[in-house]
Parts: structure tokens; C-alpha cells; sequence
């Protein structure tokens, strides 16, 4: 018996040691059997993502990243797929050391994920770090960090997409408020102002006004109601307004 | 008489103890001569010394005492059976599976890949409505990180009278890539989501970002 339970110890921290990048590799290997990709392939991208696990880098962006790239095999080869996943890896390496540097200790995988896809879009290691600096949480920096990309993919400049969501968290405001601001900055292009006014204002501390405030919005793009089905956003829109 | 000679049965009976009656001369002899030779083996035989006895049961007494008190590096090094119950292994295979989900579920213990936890409000799904002008094409489905990009997820619905293709989709908040694809085959970025990125494969992705009260697009 005593020896029993010496069995099931090593079974048990064997096993730890394998969670969780292996059953994330095991995952997108089946995945991508499943979807037809050849072995060698499959294996290949499972070892990427088995092995970023192993350095507690998040394996769910990798695992998005290999079913894109085998969804797009007609205009996308297999090499090519295995290259941008290792760049990817170097990219989540660079956002966790950038996390660390920030004093973040644990780093949760959402906050590398963000960390690593804003130096993807063009942000310094110094502005991924100042966007972490001004949140209150982890969950919160993850969330800046995501606006701050998609504001700069907007055009914005990183300076002004930096400041933007430093203030609104300086000011109180929720992660959710800040998701709002990539449609806030494309109401306000639909409502004819030019990127460099708009980085202007933001400057100047003005801040981007609630892309359900009037006259905000474009053509069409509003959350639609299915019937059966009900969405948080219609219900709120018509009452919501102000900027920050 | 050699091994391979084989005495009669009525010799054999002889040996047993049978009368001799019906036993001819031949046998009679060959008999004779087989108990001579093994009364003669019988009588080299010699009885083991008491001092043989002495050491069997002291070894035997040594041994029911169990083994010398070993280092824990001999211990380690040194092979030992085991016998193991396979319920018991498997038992143990769904404690570990079990420990390991409440290791990651564990507050502090960050094992990287839980999804950011966004407020209540926020964390409710958004219906987020997607179009496309493509008068020309049969078929026009989405595909992105919404649906781990199956270009078999969501099929967008054609106007006839406008050629344009719609569908109404429930999303997170939170940042979603996509792409719409035409007939199955082409890959094109939606011209009114907030941007367009590089998908890390030479291409482009669209991108929208998804606040709680939903989407504003161009």
C-alpha cells in the first residue's frame, strides 16, 4: 500500500508537470487532425504551443493563431504558418519581460496576450508599460492594452491612444467604458473630424465622447435585435450618453 | 542392465511385491539385479551434518526479520517490485485531473491562458451585425477568432434586391478578428471594421472591438 501511494505521487507531479501547455498542444493537435492538416504539421505546431505552455506563456492565441493559418492554407503554406507562430512566441516572451518589468508577479496570460499583440502593432516597450501603469488591475491593463492597439490600427497615434486610455483610468473609468472608444473614434471620423484633430483634443485632455452620444455613429453598424435573442447593447443605448 | 533397458511388467510386479509365480528365469534375474543396484546407490547416500541445518534456519530467521535498515540513498537507487491495484491507478489518474483544474482555478496561481474577466454587464453578449456589398457571389460566410475561424460558421444572409449579405452575430466584448469568405474560397477584410491588421501571414485582418453596448462602424 505504501507503495501505492508512492506510484500515485509521481503519476500526480508528472502530471502537473505536463498541464497545462501539453493538454493546450494535445488540444490543436486534434483540432487541426480533425480539420484535415497532415501530422507533421499538427505536430509541429503542437510542440510550439507545448512549449510555450512549459515557459507559462498563454497557448490560446497560439492555438487561434494555427487554426487561422491552417483556415487559410490555400493562400498561406504550412511553413509559413510555423514562422509566424515562433514570432508570435518571441512576441508573448517580449510582452510577459515587459509585464515583469511593470511589476507584474504572477502575469496573467490575457495581460501578455495584449502586452504581446500592442509591440506587434508598433508599441514601445516604455508605452506598453506606461498603458499597464495607469490601470488598477491586471484585467484592466489587458483591456487598455487591447483599446490602445486597435486605436493606433485606427490611425491614431500611439502617443495620443496611450493617453486616451491612461486618462480614462486615471479618471475612474471601468475596462468595459474603455472598450468603447475604437467606436467613439470611428463616430467621430463619421462625423467628419480628421485623426490629427482627434489626437488634438485627446491631448488637450478632452477625451473621446461616448460613441452613443448624439450625432455619433455611422451607417448600420448599431447592435441589432434578433428576435429570441437579447442584447445588452440595445437595451442600453438610447439611455447612455456623455463623454468622460 | 543399462537406461534404456526396460525390466517386464511381470518383473516389475516382482518389485512390487507380487508373487513369483508366473515370473520366468530372465526376470526373475533382471529384477534381482535392478534392486541390487539400488540398494547399492541407497547405501552411498549420506545424511547432511546437523550444522546444515543450523545455517538453513538461521537464514530463515534472518530473512523473516526483514531487511538491514537501508540509507535513503540506497534506498533510492536500489530496484524495488511493486504491486499496484489498476482501480487505484485510475482513481488516482481522476484526482490528478480534478487537482489540476483547481490549481488553475486557484486565485494567484496563473497558468496563462483564462480569457480576461471583464464586469458583469460587460461579460454579456453583444449582437454585432456584420455586411457586405458582394452582388456577384453565392455563398459569403464569416470566419474569425470568434469561431476559431471556420469558414463553415456563420453564413451571412443575401438581399437579392441590394446584393448585400448581413448576418447578426453574438459576440463578447473585446477585440474579434475576421474576414469574410466568398464562395469558400476568397478572404476578404470587411471595409467597415474599425481596422485592418496584419494577420502575422503577409495578409490583413479586420479587427472591431466590442464595447457593452456594442458596435460603431464606418
Amino acid at each position: 500500500m505504501r507503495h501505492s501511494f508512492l506510484v500515485i505521487g509521481l503519476v500526480a507531479a508528472g502530471g502537473m508537470l505536463a498541464s497545462p501547455g501539453a493538454a493546450a498542444a494535445q488540444d490543436v493537435r486534434a483540432q487541426l487532425l480533425e480539420r484535415g492538416a497532415p501530422a507533421e504539421f499538427a505536430d509541429q505546431v503542437a510542440a510550439i504551443v507545448a512549449n510555450a505552455g512549459a515557459e507559462q506563456l498563454p497557448t490560446e492565441p497560439l492555438v487561434s493563431k494555427a487554426l487561422e493559418g491552417w483556415a487559410k492554407r490555400a493562400r498561406v503554406p504550412q511553413g509559413r504558418v510555423i514562422t509566424a507562430l515562433n514570432q508570435y512566441v518571441v512576441r508573448l516572451q517580449t510582452g510577459r519581460d515587459i509585464a515583469v518589468a511593470a511589476g507584474l508577479d504572477p502575469v496573467p496570460g490575457p495581460v501578455v496576450a495584449a502586452a504581446a499583440e500592442a509591440v506587434g502593432r508598433g508599441m514601445t516597450g516604455e508605452q506598453v508599460e506606461e498603458v499597464m501603469g495607469s490601470a488598477s488591475e491586471p484585467q484592466a491593463a489587458a483591456t487598455g492594452l487591447t483599446v490602445a492597439s486597435a486605436l493606433m490600427a485606427q490611425g491614431l497615434e500611439a502617443e495620443a491612444a496611450i493617453r486616451v486610455v491612461g486618462d480614462a483610468f486615471r479618471r475612474g473609468r471601468a475596462p468595459e467604458e474603455v472598450l468603447e472608444f475604437p467606436s467613439a473614434l470611428t463616430g467621430l471620423q463619421a462625423q467628419g473630424e480628421d485623426m490629427a484633430q482627434i489626437a488634438r483634443r485627446i491631448m488637450q485632455g478632452g477625451g473621446l465622447p461616448s460613441p452613443t452620444a448624439p450625432g455619433m455613429g455611422g451607417r448600420g453598424n448599431r447592435p441589432q435585435t434578433v428576435p429570441g435573442i437579447s442584447g445588452e447593447g440595445q437595451k442600453k443605448k438610447k439611455g447612455a450618453s456623455g463623454g468622460q | 542392465m543399462s537406461g534404456k533397458e526396460r525390466l517386464s511388467p511381470e518383473a516389475q510386479g516382482y518389485l512390487d511385491g507380487e508373487p513369483a509365480g508366473d515370473i520366468g528365469p530372465e526376470d526373475r534375474q533382471a529384477a534381482d539385479q535392478f534392486e541390487q543396484a539400488v540398494q547399492a546407490y541407497a547405501g552411498r547416500l549420506q545424511t547432511p551434518d546437523a550444522s546444515v541445518d543450523r545455517a538453513v534456519m538461521a537464514a530463515v530467521r534472518a530473512e523473516a526479520r526483514g531487511p538491514r535498515r537501508q540509507s535513503v540513498w540506497q534506498w533510492l537507487v536500489s530496484p524495488h517490485p511493486y504491486s499496484v491495484r489498476p482501480a487505484l491507478v485510475a482513481a488516482a489518474a481522476v484526482a490528478l485531473i480534478v487537482l489540476g483544474r483547481l490549481l488553475i482555478d486557484i486565485p494567484g496561481i496563473e497558468f496563462g491562458d483564462r480569457p480576461a474577466q471583464l464586469a458583469p454587464e460587460a461579460q454579456a453578449t453583444i449582437l454585432v451585425r456584420f455586411e457586405l456589398r458582394a452582388p456577384d457571389a453565392d455563398r459569403v460566410t464569416l470566419a474569425g477568432s470568434f469561431n476559431e475561424w471556420s469558414p463553415e460558421g456563420v453564413e451571412l444572409v443575401r438581399n437579392s434586391a441590394t446584393g448585400m449579405w448581413t448576418a447578426t452575430v453574438p459576440l463578447e466584448p473585446g477585440q474579434h478578428e475576421y474576414l469574410f469568405v466568398i464562395d469558400g474560397s476568397q478572404w476578404i477584410p470587411d471595409p467597415n471594421a474599425h481596422a485592418q491588421v496584419d494577420d502575422g501571414f503577409g495578409q490583413a485582418n479586420s479587427v472591431i472591438v466590442v464595447g457593452p453596448r456594442g458596435v460603431v462602424r464606418s
